[in-house]
């Protein structure tokens, strides 16, 4: 694109996300408008997949674990998945419904950190403070079944490592109600405030053909209205038969728009969708093993011993996560090992979604499609030779002065 | 969507191109296991467009990602394309496996129907060194563009030492 003589460019970044994909926007802008960007990631790439392949089947599923930290269930469920159909292993019931249940305690305590977020981002932050208050008892129930706040450890090829004890139903019973009791007062604060609604109605828009077209993922696709979600389209675990349907601004009534408040909207009913479906999973799991190998030398000599290929996948909270792993008999690592994670496929979608947009908008629609910025530090404005540098905390600035203007009607 | 119909237009599409077919079954569910059937192809190189093509006419596409391994003479890509989201387990998972040989590795690029498949593309050229023939734009997405090496290609003499220093803060693979 031939730059005309009033365009800047505005490099942001490197993000430092503590997912797989760091990002570094470079944004070209007349005056306040956003008219194009370029996108590069990498900065922090760690090699796993390179390093899973040097190590045997337990200790990849150690590594795939701390791919992300926030949704560190959602890449051991799909790997666990990938090599049980490669070694031909059976999972018992029970574990199944024990790995959906950690999965959408997860989900919870994901887009619970999101909207905190995004409250912050726009300048809300007695909202930040509420939505982080309440994510604590996420955090906390899931410290009680698996030991720990993340990095829960739970899914192993063949089962789970934790049971989750009769002892432990009533706790998990009085979280449900806890956010039964909550939800509606976090719909109301974030879904009915007008000036939540100036700052993110018509902001970093996604056209559903552009959603299509880009093959995003999870929440980023479902606020433009696709119907797309992993645990609808291609069932897995014990997904069919709690009945997952994908949730899009209409379940609140909304034409989707693809904007950074339908996003808002389709994870905190999902929130709502979670408490449902680990309700009925705790109601309808049945008793039984939780595993189909409770020693992890038998394990591993099966492992050693499995000759073929496998995908699985999971609905992370951020999208779809795909593993696929190659095993050869007679080799204790896995020949093959890709790792796909949500953002990845919503990279894409981040261009349209910025173009036409203003700067003091560039935070929430970086955050709309839930990368983790927790990390982005620093932004530089290029004009020729001059360097200038551009703090977070200015653009952060730049943001909360567009909602105070809007508050006081100089918007 | 189901796997005869995504079978039927990939054979019609195809043809020749299409080596062989199978169809892998999961049983998923507790109470009332369904199966869930994927389908896993093998094609020629030049029949990955109107593989995709043919894919793309059937239902709403997702490229979910292509992953790739260096086999000795040859480099294989396995295209893992989901057919038909948005409706109860109407999704078919379809992998396109193809190999190409290494002293011309070459595949016709298939963003013109996926735009979204051009970030895994990209992802391919630097970790096995494949060539997209037509892909809008071709630097490296997590590598640097000037990195020497492609690190999942196994027959590069520079490789090994590039990698072991890469990783050897880990202590593990020096």
């Amino acid at each position: 694109m031939a730059e005309a003589e009033n365009t800047f460019r505005i490099p942001i970044g490197p993000i430092h996300p503590a997912l797989k994909e760091p990002v570094r926007l470079s944004f070209q802008v007349e005056g306040e408008r956003i008219v194009g960007v370029d996108i590069r990631t990498g900065f922090a790439h760690r090699g796993i997949e390179y390093m899973g392949m040097r190590r045997n089947l337990i200790q990849v599923l150690y590594l795939a674990e701390r791919i992300c930290g926030i949704c560190s269930v959602a890449h051991p469920i799909a790997l666990t998945q990938a090599v049980e159909q490669a070694a031909g292993i059976e999972v018992p019931p029970r574990s199944q419904y024990i790995r959906v249940i950690i999965s959408e305690l997860e989900r919870i305590h994901s887009h619970l950190l999101w909207a905190g977020v995004a409250a912050h981002e726009l300048g809300f932050d007695t909202l930040l403070h509420l939505t982080w208050k309440v994510r604590e008892k996420v955090l906390d129930i899931l410290e009680e079944l698996t030991g720990n706040r993340i990095d829960y450890a739970i899914p192993i090829y063949g089962g789970v490592r934790r049971d989750i004890a009769p002892d432990q139903y009533p706790k998990v019973q009085g979280t449900i109600r806890y956010y039964r009791g909550l939800l509606d007062e976090l719909l109301d604060t974030f879904l009915r405030d007008p000036s939540v609604e100036a700052r993110t109605r018509g902001v970093g828009v996604l056209e559903p053909e552009e959603a299509d077209a880009l093959c995003a993922v999870g929440p980023t696709a479902r606020a433009s209205g696709l119907a797309k979600d992993v645990r609808q389209d291609r069932p897995y675990l014990a997904y069919g038969e709690l009945g997952v349907k994908a949730i899009t601004p209409r379940d609140w009534g909304l034409v989707p728009r693809g904007d950074v408040y339908d996003k808002i909207v389709v994870r905190l009913l999902e929130v709502g969708q979670s408490l449902g479906l680990i309700e009925r999973a705790l109601l309808e799991m049945p008793d039984g093993e939780i595993t189909s190998f409770p020693k992890i030398p038998a394990l591993l000599a099966h492992l050693k011993k499995a000759q073929g290929e496998g995908l699985g996948w999971h609905e992370a909270p951020r999208g779809e996560v795909i593993h696929y792993v190659r095993l050869e008999a007679g080799v204790e690592e896995p020949v093959v090992w890709k790792v796909k994670a949500p953002t990845y496929s919503n990279l894409m979608s981040w261009k349209p979604m910025f173009e036409g947009q203003e700067i003091a908008d560039i935070p929430i629609i970086a955050a709309s499609i839930d990368p983790c910025i927790c990390c982005m530090d620093r932004v530089h404005i290029v004009r020729g030779e001059d360097e200038t540098g551009m703090a977070m905390e200015e653009l952060l600035r730049l943001s909360r002065a567009k909602t105070q203007r809007i508050l006081t009607g100089n918007g | 969507m189901n796997v005869d119909q995504v079978l039927n237009v990939l054979k019609a599409a195809l043809g020749e191109g299409l080596a062989h077919t199978e169809v892998r079954v999961r049983r998923v569910g507790v109470k009332a296991p369904v199966e869930l059937k994927e389908i896993w192809a093998e094609i020629d190189r030049d029949a990955i467009v109107p593989a995709v093509a043919a894919l793309k006419a059937l239902g709403p596409v997702h490229m979910s990602v292509i992953s790739g391994q260096d086999a000795g003479e040859r480099i294989e890509l396995l295209y893992h394309i989901a057919v038909g989201y948005g409706t109860e387990g109407g999704e078919v998972m379809v992998t396109l496996r193809l190999a190409v040989p290494k002293d011309d590795a070459r595949v016709p690029s298939i963003c013109h129907l996926i735009p979204g498949a051009e970030t895994t593309e990209r992802e391919k050229i630097e970790f096995l060194g494949v060539e997209f023939v037509g892909i809008p734009d071709s630097r490296h997405v997590f590598l640097p563009d000037d990195l020497p090496v492609h690190p999942w290609r196994k027959d590069e003499p520079e490789m090994g030492r590039f990698l072991r220093r890469m990783v050897e803060w880990e202590g593990k693979d020096g």
